[in-house]
């Protein structure tokens, strides 16, 4: 039966083609969107595995929007239970432009907490902060790519600081002494710079954007949350499994967001299946009435018009993998020498985007399928 | 004699014009033998074609009943109708109805695979059909490529291919020049000669006068049924 079908496909080639650009557009579309989402979760399960044993201590009113005073390292530091705590000031890179998806961050930490804070990440060049380092900086891979830096080269950071009612923006030159191995999480769009010098550079007297929190071993670090909380005033807490749904909660709205976005396309591409599948079932009325004729059993047609269908979505599902893996796979090299990296086509967007294709193949040739097999013999014979 | 391959008892069809009901066939019953040759004539709407979609499995009557080798198959419900139409009935039809994508061998083929003949064999019974039809150089050609006498042997050949009890032919010389329709009528005699049971309805009186029995109908009834003498 699979040389009829093939042969019916084959027939009627730019009719087919069509068909088949559709479905790979749906599933290119797929790709393309599932690959981002699929990034994302990446970045987040690398990052959040990176700071998963740290607790996180935030100004009561916001996130980042007020600062704590680094008094509260030493309030922090003296919960019982707490292993080590310090403080940290983040900001964006440049001010004036703040990138998509977050963008380069400059993190000020202080030099002797590195190993907490990166676990062992690792360099590939240069060397780590040391205590008593003025304007220097290490580097995430990512920053270190998009402006082309190594080790000795300088980069410019700029600050953005209220005097009055306008804002005055600060530039100033860091020597690169160190860039960091690819992570996969968000250090690789860090610019990481002793504590001290943030402060001052930045202008925030002796405040943190937050302060992170390490549990000494042994301990739960949700009830060390909330004993946090409890002994230190305006701060609020965020334990590592509060973080992690917390991420999970956006991160399900952007993936629904994105896979309904794809599927809505992959469904277009479905429909363009069925309206080829009604046509060329209408135009072979004749034909299936004469196989009926011939003692075709219903099965017979519907495993002959549904194999047809199906076969142009596992086509579609291909060339829009090919397409779409194409794109994504240029798009990364671009992207990485502008510093980000937004898709990745994993495993399992694969198994899904072939699997979808071909339930959308079989799935859109079920009515035409029905409908050619429904078919009274005498009519289709009739029918000139 | 032995049992009839084809049994007809009170066979009758009334349509429904609007609120008009057309008899299209009324009370017909006859006999037909294994190996018999028979023509069923008789003026457009006399009810030929009727009859034959009635035989054929393709329409159900009003009334009355079919038996093809003693299976009464206006009782065959949608499920059994397929494997009845495969085993039991070849059809012919004016048009030759061939799948104009599938060559020659193919259209045989198809018919074979409809009931589940494994690939070796459908292979050899269409070739060794083709063969016997003269169109042994022509098996791989497709419709398009066939002239019409041509794609009428292929035709019967397929109509053959699974051995059926008997060959329906709807005006197989309906579209064909005088030269290939007599080489057609004499192809069919020559299988009904080698026992194969052949009923065809024409309003040629030339096809029907080379039968060995020529059934006419007029108005949905039999209006004579006759044996050809000489043959």
């Amino acid at each position: 039966m699979f040389d009829i079908i093939f042969r019916n496909i084959t027939q009627r080639k730019l009719r087919t083609g069509l068909t088949i650009f559709g479905i790979a557009l749906g599933i290119f579309a797929v790709i393309v969107m599932g690959g981002m989402s699929e990034h994302f979760n990446q970045t987040f399960d690398k990052s959040i595995s990176l700071t998963a044993d740290k607790i996180r201590v935030f100004p009561e009113i916001g996130f980042g929007g007020g600062n704590l005073n680094e008094s509260k390292v030493r309030e922090v530091k003296r919960v019982a239970g707490v292993a080590d705590a310090y403080g940290v000031l983040q900001a964006a890179l440049d001010p004036e432009s703040l990138g998509f998806f977050g963008g380069d961050a400059v993190i000020g930490v202080d030099p002797e907490k590195f190993p907490s804070l990166l676990k062992d990440t690792r360099l590939s060049e240069g060397r780590f902060l040391a205590f008593g380092d003025g304007y220097r900086t290490v580097l995430g891979s990512s920053v270190a790519r998009e402006f082309n830096l190594k080790a000795g080269d300088e980069i410019q950071i700029k600050s953005k600081r209220v005097q009055r009612a306008s804002s005055i923006t600060h530039a100033r030159n860091f020597t690169v002494v160190g860039v960091m191995e690819y992570t996969g999480s968000f250090f690789d769009n860090g610019v990481l710079i002793p504590l001290n010098i943030a402060q001052k550079f930045y202008d925030r007297g002796d405040t943190v954007s937050f302060i992170l929190a390490v549990p000494d071993p042994n301990v739960d670090a949700e009830d060390l949350s909330k004993r946090i909380e409890l002994n230190v005033e305006n701060i609020k807490t965020f334990s590592p499994e509060q973080l992690r749904k917390q991420i999970e909660q956006s991160l399900i709205v952007f993936t629904l967001i994105t896979i309904s976005a794809a599927v809505l396309a992959a469904i277009i591409g479905g429909l363009s299946v069925m309206n080829t599948m009604l046509m060329s079932v209408s135009e072979r009325t004749k034909e299936f009435g004469l196989m009926k004729a011939l003692g075709a059993q219903t099965q017979d047609i519907l495993y002959m018009t549904m194999g047809e269908a199906a076969i142009m979505g596992v086509l579609g599902g291909i060339c829009g993998i090919i397409g779409g893996g194409a794109l994504v796979y240029y798009l990364n090299d671009f992207l990485a020498s502008k510093g980000t990296v937004l898709f990745s086509v994993t495993p399992r967007l694969l198994v899904i985007s072939i699997v979808f294709s071909t339930f959308l193949g079989v799935l859109s040739g079920l009515y035409p399928a029905y409908r050619a097999a429904k078919m009274s013999p005498m009519e289709a014979l009739r029918y000139e | 004699m032995n049992e009839p391959i084809l049994s007809v008892r009170g066979l009758s069809k009334t349509y429904m014009q609007g609120k008009i009901p057309v008899h299209a066939l009324r009370d017909v019953s006859f006999d037909v033998y294994k190996g018999e040759f028979l023509s069923i004539v008789g003026p457009s709407g006399s009810g030929k074609s009727t009859f034959l979609s009635m035989i054929g499995l393709l329409d159900k009557p009003t009334k009355g009943s079919v038996y093809i080798d003693g299976i009464e198959v206006t009782r065959a419900t949608d499920s059994d109708a397929p494997r009845i139409r495969r085993e039991k009935i070849g059809f012919v039809f004016q048009h030759f109805n061939l799948i104009p994508t599938l060559s020659a061998l193919e259209n045989v083929d198809l018919a074979m695979r409809f009931a589940r003949v494994p690939k070796t064999k459908r292979r050899e019974r269409a070739v060794e059909l083709l063969t016997q039809m003269g169109l042994s150089d022509r098996m791989n050609h497709r419709p398009s490529e066939l002239s019409g006498g041509e794609q009428q042997r292929v035709a019967i050949a397929r109509a053959m291919a699974n051995k059926p009890a008997i060959i329906l032919a709807d005006e197989p010389t309906g579209e064909v020049d005088t030269k290939t329709r007599d080489m057609i009528v004499e192809l069919l005699r020559g299988l009904s000669e080698n026992g194969q049971t052949i009923l065809i309805v024409t309003h040629d009186t030339a096809v029907s006068a080379r039968t060995k029995r020529i059934i006419r109908m007029l108005d949905g009834m039999i209006e004579s049924d006759t044996k050809v003498e000489g043959y």
